[in-house]
């Protein structure tokens, strides 16, 4: 099962790595010209007082990647009714989803760890420990909400009726912004905890289609 | 022997609208049953009621003794299924879709599978999605023939086939099937590729079952007599031995169970006047078409 979602999503995994590492790189590069031009001392002023979020291109980057991956998994499955062969195989239908979305899971976690880390040893590199913990606790949030739109994209595109697709939909329209209303740096930091909560509770969601799917609504 | 697959008092509605009442199918070991009926009368409903894609109204499908709502692992992998139009993960090309699947059948035979790659122009690393319908067609019946089930369960396999490839998939698939005593339930629109398959026909109209019998007592017993009638006002569709009555001006196609003899005594004793009668020699397809009407 783990072979047949790497074939669908590989490229586009490997492709979401690149970006984000290349957002980061993008991301000090800016930091070091500022540094270089308008002084050091300039650029922690303004990070510090004006609250300038010097990573804030990297917002909506764990977002696409994790709707991107969602519907590159889960769309090709849904043309042509192709789940059916899922379903098919021999193993549980239950068991079977949850080993997609696991699959699904572990290389997005693999694409945000490998972004996370690399902001981070840059971070540090160039603003210590302190204010790479602020931005850490700033960024956690985007990124649980790159895992909320990959589970609530699983939940959209395996509706197989329109309609609910669309109720889905607007549900995560309201839902997603949650993760990414503008706010100070760390000021996510009390209810960091509680969103990572939500995105699990949201994780298996994708269940319910699919059980409908298997009981023949269309 | 035992019935492989068992359907009884099957009763779906999509909506209010119904598509079949009490229905009930039995399949034996080792036989090929294909389902005929026209486009809306529920083949696939039943197909997809087999598999456990879809909840019927009330009645119960049984596969080897199971609930189709409730197969077990182990028997899913008993039954080979081709989806209709050749589905298969298009994103695969021919090498990784027999990986793929031989991971999950521990009886896995790659060597029918490649036998008839073998006989396919496609490249190594071709995906599926780029092949030609007929070509999918094959890689679908390689992967159900190296998976090696008891059952296989075929949706419309000769839509978009050309004929070529329509002849390669039945003879292999019967000469496969007889060799090794598998149990067939197949849907197909063409009729006549049925003909060369099938030991056993269940027919389905709207709403119900018209015939379940082996295909040979269905050709013996179903009969097509043709003449013309003298006096054209004459319509015996509503008489209880006729199948179907079809009348064009005089001219006149009845369909029946019943002999030459009956008919043409029939005819005598209420006095109906006609010339050129003349049974007539139906293949399959036509057989199916008296039995569900033209329309």
């Amino acid at each position: 099962m783990i072979y047949k979602e790497w074939l669908k999503i590989r490229w586009f995994l490997a492709g979401s790595i690149l970006v984000g590492l290349l957002a980061v790189a993008y991301i000090f590069m800016n930091a070091q010209r500022a540094i270089t031009f308008q002084g050091a001392n300039n650029l922690w002023y303004l990070i510090l007082f004006q609250n300038y979020q010097f990573y804030s291109m990297l917002k909506y980057i764990p977002l696409l990647i994790g709707a991107g991956i969602g519907v590159a998994q889960y769309f090709p499955e849904t043309v042509n009714k192709r789940i059916k062969l899922t379903f098919h195989l021999p193993l549980l239908e239950n068991n079977a989803m949850l080993m997609m979305l696991g699959a699904g899971l572990v290389s997005l976690l693999i694409s945000f760890i490998l972004i996370i880390i690399a902001f981070w040893g840059l971070s540090i590199t160039f603003f210590g420990d302190e204010m790479s913990s602020a931005a850490i606790t700033t960024i956690f949030p985007w990124f649980l909400a790159g895992l909320a739109a990959y589970f609530l994209v699983a939940l959209i595109v395996m509706e197989p009726l329109w309609k609910y697709r669309i109720f889905y939909a607007l549900i995560a329209l309201i839902f997603v912004p949650l993760y990414l209303n503008y706010g100070m740096a760390g000021a996510y930091a009390p209810i960091n905890l509680k969103l990572a909560l939500l995105t699990i509770l949201i994780s298996v969601s994708m269940l319910f289609s699919a059980y409908r799917f298997r009981k023949g609504e269309m | 022997m035992s019935n492989v697959i068992e359907c009884n008092n099957l009763t779906h509605y999509y909506g209010k609208k119904l598509v079949y009442e009490n229905l009930n199918i039995h399949v034996k070991e080792g036989s090929i049953l294909g389902l005929l009926g026209k486009n809306g009368a529920g083949k696939t409903t039943t197909i997809n009621i087999l598999n456990g894609f879809l909840q019927p109204r009330s009645g119960e499908c049984l596969i080897f003794g199971e609930n189709t709502q409730k197969l077990t692992p182990k028997t899913k992998g008993r039954i080979g299924f081709l989806i209709e139009g050749h589905i298969q993960y298009s994103f695969m090309n021919i090498h990784q879709i027999e990986k793929f699947y031989s991971g999950f059948y521990p009886g896995w035979n790659n060597k029918p599978y490649w036998d008839l790659m073998s006989k396919l122009k496609v490249g190594a690393n071709q995906k599926i999605s780029s092949m030609s319908c007929g070509q999918r067609s094959q890689v679908a019946l390689g992967l159900i023939l190296a998976q090696d089930p008891d059952l296989l369960i075929l949706d419309d396999f000769s839509m978009g086939l050309d004929p070529g490839y329509r002849r390669l998939f039945i003879d292999y698939l019967r000469a496969y099937a007889k060799a090794e005593n598998k149990t067939i339930f197949t849907t197909s629109h063409i009729i006549s590729d049925m003909e060369r398959l099938i030991d056993d026909v269940l027919i389905m109209d709207y709403n119900r079952v018209l015939t379940q019998c082996p295909v040979g007592d269905f050709m013996r017993d179903f009969k097509q007599f043709n003449f013309d009638l003298l006096n054209d006002k004459v319509d015996l569709s509503k008489e209880k031995f006729v199948a179907n009555f079809e009348k064009v001006k005089n001219k006149v196609e009845l369909y029946t169970y019943e002999s030459e003899e009956f008919v043409k005594k029939y005819l005598n004793e209420k006095g109906i006047e006609t010339r050129n009668f003349q049974q007539v020699t139906m293949s399959l397809e036509d057989a199916f078409i008296g039995l569900t009407g033209k329309y």
